[in-house]
This record gives structure tokens, sequence and C-alpha cells, in this order.
């Protein structure tokens, strides 16, 4: 018997290792082309721009860019206007990533609703077109909507007898305006995720509270909203990553004003980058980098631990 | 049927009402932007000025879409031959070398080198995109690739959501079937075409649909890469038409309407896909 073994393993041993090789030179084929793409379009760039961040910004782009520690940091730490941007970034954030998921929230109950069963795809749909539409577009067509002339928004609230909303002529009312449309682009997609945990929710529980005299609004509370506790994580995360980077919005309707109101810090650094000011633009780029990086991974690892507990 | 929904007594018929009326309601608010943009690209500045909350045109006034055959000097026709270009391609692309990548690392993720790998995809996932922007202008410029159609689609090739539904696929394939066809004798090549790609034909049809929806958006890498408009696809020359070539509201909106059509139009007849896919990726993002 002990012969018998003696014999096998050598022999699997020798059949094993070239046909390994084979397949682990393959493999690293599969992977080729994505893991020259990632570091060619990702992580160079992303290096690129962390070094950029340490040189002299008339220097960035020559054969021999100047190296000058951490000033670039400095001086846009001292910036009162990047300081501003700073918190006006965090405070969007944090008004949007609440709004988004509690408004989501509401949508996603309404829409599971058993009195709704029939037309729910359509209002689904109709919450979640704006996702998949190019934001270009729609958030020209709402800057025109909340046009003062011919918007369709004063319009409405005139016709009401409600005052005109100023929207992006006032600082106040443009930074609401940003979060409205926001909104109505994004919350499809928060919506959809807390239905799908909806659905997959235990019934029994809800019914038992129903049985206890439990009223619709207790059980959402007190049953059903504990229960979307994974989802909520989920959203929040995501979200708070998404409007840290808030851009687009910005670049369509406000460019940053009135009187710099809406000058969050993805825009902030755009403008330096045009003004060919590179070393400060990769600094504020590489500032925000970390903070993304930091909530990301703190948050990542909130998930871990209460998935594992 | 009712064991899926809440089985608790029947909603009262007020109830259901004010429910309806709600849902309509807010469900209008979604719609109304796209409705508003469609009938405003038909109708004269002058008559909306007049009177905004017309619900159709008082006739259809094609002159915005003529006005249209050329934006700032170029063909309407090379902005949407780009749109189709550059999202074929960078879907394409993108799709073949994300499934590969990620079949690659489901398959053996602790050889050398893999993890690093998903840990460095990652993140370039947190970098703020807009303004990984910035260094790959200098990259594309060091590659010599700066205002190229091949440029800007390998650029753009790469989109998270569509790594994570392939990485979340894989998950759902035993190993043991693949092991067991290694050990009847058949390579990595054969394993791939006879055992993955067969199974894998819807997900890679969701992955072309997701691929295809993001990269029509895509505005921001085209605009800052390109060296002139003869590269810009639509979304960059309604952009530009907001900004640089003065402000004609009718003409802004017959372009919004050209871009957001085509992408509408697939969504709608794709949408349990589309939607289902998007939770899938989101839930693992």
């Amino acid at each position: 018997m002990s012969s018998v073994a003696l014999h096998r393993v050598p022999a699997e041993r020798l059949s094993r290792k070239p046909r390994n090789a084979g397949q682990y030179a393959t493999l690293y084929l599969f992977l080729a082309p994505f893991a020259v793409m990632t570091i060619l379009f990702g992580l160079w760039p992303i290096a690129d721009s962390i070094r950029i961040a340490f040189t002299d910004s008339s220097t960035a782009l020559s054969d021999a860019p100047v190296y000058v520690g951490l000033e670039n940091f400095r001086s846009v730490l001292a910036d009162t206007t990047f300081q501003s941007s700073l918190w006006r970034t965090l405070l969007y954030t944090v008004l949007a990533v609440s709004i988004n998921v509690s408004a989501a929230i509401g949508l996603a109950v309404l829409l599971a609703h058993p009195a709704l069963r029939r037309g729910r795809t359509l209002f689904k749909l109709a919450i979640f077109l704006p996702v998949i539409t190019p934001d270009v577009a729609s958030f020209i067509v709402w800057k025109w909507m909340f046009n003062q002339n011919f918007g369709i928004v004063n319009h409405t609230l005139l016709s009401l007898g409600l005052p005109p909303f100023p929207g992006v002529t006032r600082p106040v009312s443009a930074f609401a305006t940003l979060l409205i449309v926001e909104a109505w682009q994004h919350v499809g997609l928060y919506t959809l995720i807390f239905l799908t945990n909806l659905q997959l929710l235990d019934r029994t529980l809800d019914e038992s509270a129903q049985i206890d005299g439990a009223n619709g609004w207790q059980r959402l509370i007190y049953v059903t909203i504990p229960q979307l506790r994974p989802a909520i994580t989920i959203n929040t995360v995501y979200a708070l990553i998404e409007f840290l980077k808030t851009f687009t919005v910005i670049f369509v309707i406000t460019k940053g004003g009135p009187n710099f109101s809406t000058n969050f810090i993805s825009y902030y650094a755009y403008t330096k980058f045009t003004g060919a000011q590179y070393g400060e633009a990769t600094a504020i780029a590489t500032i925000l980098f970390v903070i993304v990086f930091g909530l990301a991974a703190s948050a990542y690892a909130y998930l871990e631990r209460s998935a594992n507990r | 049927m009712s064991d899926a929904e809440f089985t608790a007594a029947p909603t009262s018929r007020p109830v259901t009402v004010i429910l309806y009326a709600v849902a309509i309601l807010i469900a209008a608010i979604f719609i109304y932007p796209f409705f508003w943009m469609v009938v405003s690209s038909f109708r004269t500045q002058e008559a909306i000025l007049s009177a905004p909350m017309r619900l159709l045109p008082e006739h259809f006034d094609t002159t915005a879409f003529k006005s249209l055959a050329t934006i700032g000097g170029t063909a309407l026709s090379t902005f949407a031959w780009n749109s189709v270009l550059i999202t074929v391609l960078a879907t394409t692309i993108g799709v073949g070398v994300m499934g590969l990548g990620a079949y690659a690392l489901y398959r053996n993720p602790r050889l050398p080198l893999f993890t690093s790998l998903r840990y460095g995809f990652l993140l370039t996932i947190m970098y703020p995109n807009m303004l990984l922007v910035i260094p790959l202008y200098f990259v594309s410029y060091k590659l010599g690739l700066l205002g190229s159609t091949l440029g800007i689609v390998l650029v753009m090739s790469l989109v998270p959501l569509v790594f994570f539904i392939f990485v979340q696929f894989f998950r759902t394939i035993p190993h043991e079937m693949i092991e067991a066809a290694r050990i009847d004798g058949a390579g990595e090549w054969q394993i791939l075409r006879l055992i993955i790609l067969p199974i894998a034909r819807p997900v890679i049809l969701t992955a072309v649909l997701i691929a295809f929806l993001m990269n029509w958006k895509q505005w921001f890498p085209i605009m800052v890469l390109s060296t002139s408009p003869n590269t810009y696809t639509l979304p960059v020359a309604l952009a530009a038409l907001n900004s640089e070539y003065g402000v004609d509201f009718q003409a802004t909106m017959a372009l919004a309407t050209i871009t957001v059509v085509p992408v509408v139009v697939l969504f709608l007849a794709t949408q349990r896909r589309v939607m289902g896919s998007f939770m899938a990726g989101a839930v693992k993002g």
C-alpha cells in the first residue's frame, strides 16, 4: 500500500507542474489587457497627479519639473476660497445624501405598497429614467426650467399664487437648485436598491406587528425601516462618494456662481487646471481623494464589522 | 401572489385613490422634463415666452433641427457619428477586457499581483473621476493619444459598474465545474470557449447594454482629451452649445432631444435587464 502511494505522488507532481505553469500563463494573458488599462489609465495618472501636486505649476509639464515639497498643499489649505469650497462641498454632500436616501426610502415604500399593484412598473420606470439619461442634457433642461423668463418652475409657482423661486440668480437658491436637480437625477437608483431590499423582507414580522395592533406608521418605523439597514448603509456610502465628487451639475448650470456659492472642490480644482495652476489643481484633487478614500475605507471597515457580527 | 405582498387587510378605497394620486403626481414630475424638452424643441422662443405651460406645440416648428445641421462649424452628423463610434468601440473593448479580467481574477485570485490589481482598480474608482481627467490629459499627451478617437475610447473603456456585474456573475459559477473540465483534460482556452462563454452569454448582453448606456453619457473626458470639435460626441456638443456658442434655447432643446432619445428608447426596450443589473452592481460597489 505504501509503495503505491509513494509511487503515485511523484508522478502526479510531475504531470501537474507543467500544466499549472501553462494554465497560469493563460490566466495572466487573460488578465493582461485589464491590467495594462488599469495601470495606464488609472494608477499611473493618479500617481502622476500626486507627483504634480509637489511641483511648481510653471514647471509641472516641463522636462525638468521643480519640486517644491508641500508648498502647493500649504497654499491651497491657506486659500480661503478653498476652505469655503471644502465646507460647502461637505455641507452639500450631507444634505444631498440625507435628501436622496430619505426620499428613496419614501418612494420605495410607496411603490412597494400592495394597493399600487397596477402600474407599479410604470412608476418605477418614470423614477429610474433620469438615471440612464445623459446628465448634460437633463441638467441643461433643468437649467431652462428654472429660467426666470420662460422657466416652467416660476410660471407654475406664480399661477398657484406663490412667490417666484430665484433659481440660480441668488446664492442660497442656486445651492438649493443643485440639490433638487441632482435628487431628480439620482434618487431612482437609490429607490431601486431599497425596493429590492423591501421585496426580501420577512413578512411575518410585519404580520405579527399588525396582529399586536401596530398601525401603518408604527410598522413602517419600528418594523420595516430597521430591516432596511443594509440597504441604507450601502446607499449612504455610495451616495457619499458620488456627491463628494459633484461636478457636472455645476459645470452645466451655475459655473460655481453666483458669488462662489456653488464653487465645490471638484469645480474649483478644474478652474485651477484651466488656469494652468497644475500644482494647486492636483493638490486639491489629492486632498479630495484622501477624503473620499478615508470615508470609503472606514465605511467598508464598518460594513465588514457589522457583517461579521 | 398574495403571499409576496403584505397579507394585511385590503387597503380601503379612499386610501388606494390617494396612493395612486401621489404616485402619478411623482411620476409626472420625473417625466415632465423629458416632455418639456421635446415640446420646446418644436416651439419658437417667442411662443414659449408667451405660453410657457402649453402642453403641445402650436405647430411643429422644425427650424431648430435645421439650424443644428452645423454647430460652430462642425456638422451635426459628425457628432452623431462620433457618439455611435466612440460608444460602440468603448463598449466592445471594455466588455471584452473587463470580462476576461474579472474571469482571470475569479479563476485564481491567489496568483501573484492578482489581488494588488483588484485593489488598484478599486483605488481608481475612488479617485474623483472628474479630477482624474486632468492627469489623464498628461498621460494621453505622453502616449501620443491626445486628440485621437482611440485615446478617448481607451480612457473611457473601463466602467466600474460593468466590472462589478462580471465579478458578481463569476461568483455564481462553482469552481468544481471548471476543475471537472480540467481533469477531463480541457485546456484554458477550451474551458473559456466551451464552458464559460455559453453560460456567460446573458451577462455579456447585460454588460454590453450597461456599458453602452454609460458610455453614451460620457462627456467630460471627451471634451478635455479632444483637441478640436472633430472628436466631440453629442453630449459634448451639447455642453459646448450650452456655454460657448451663444444661447439659442430652441436649438439647445433640439440637440438635447437628439442626445437623449436614443438611450431612452434603448432603456425602455431593455428596462428589466438594465434595472436588475444596476441593482446588482450598486450592491457590490
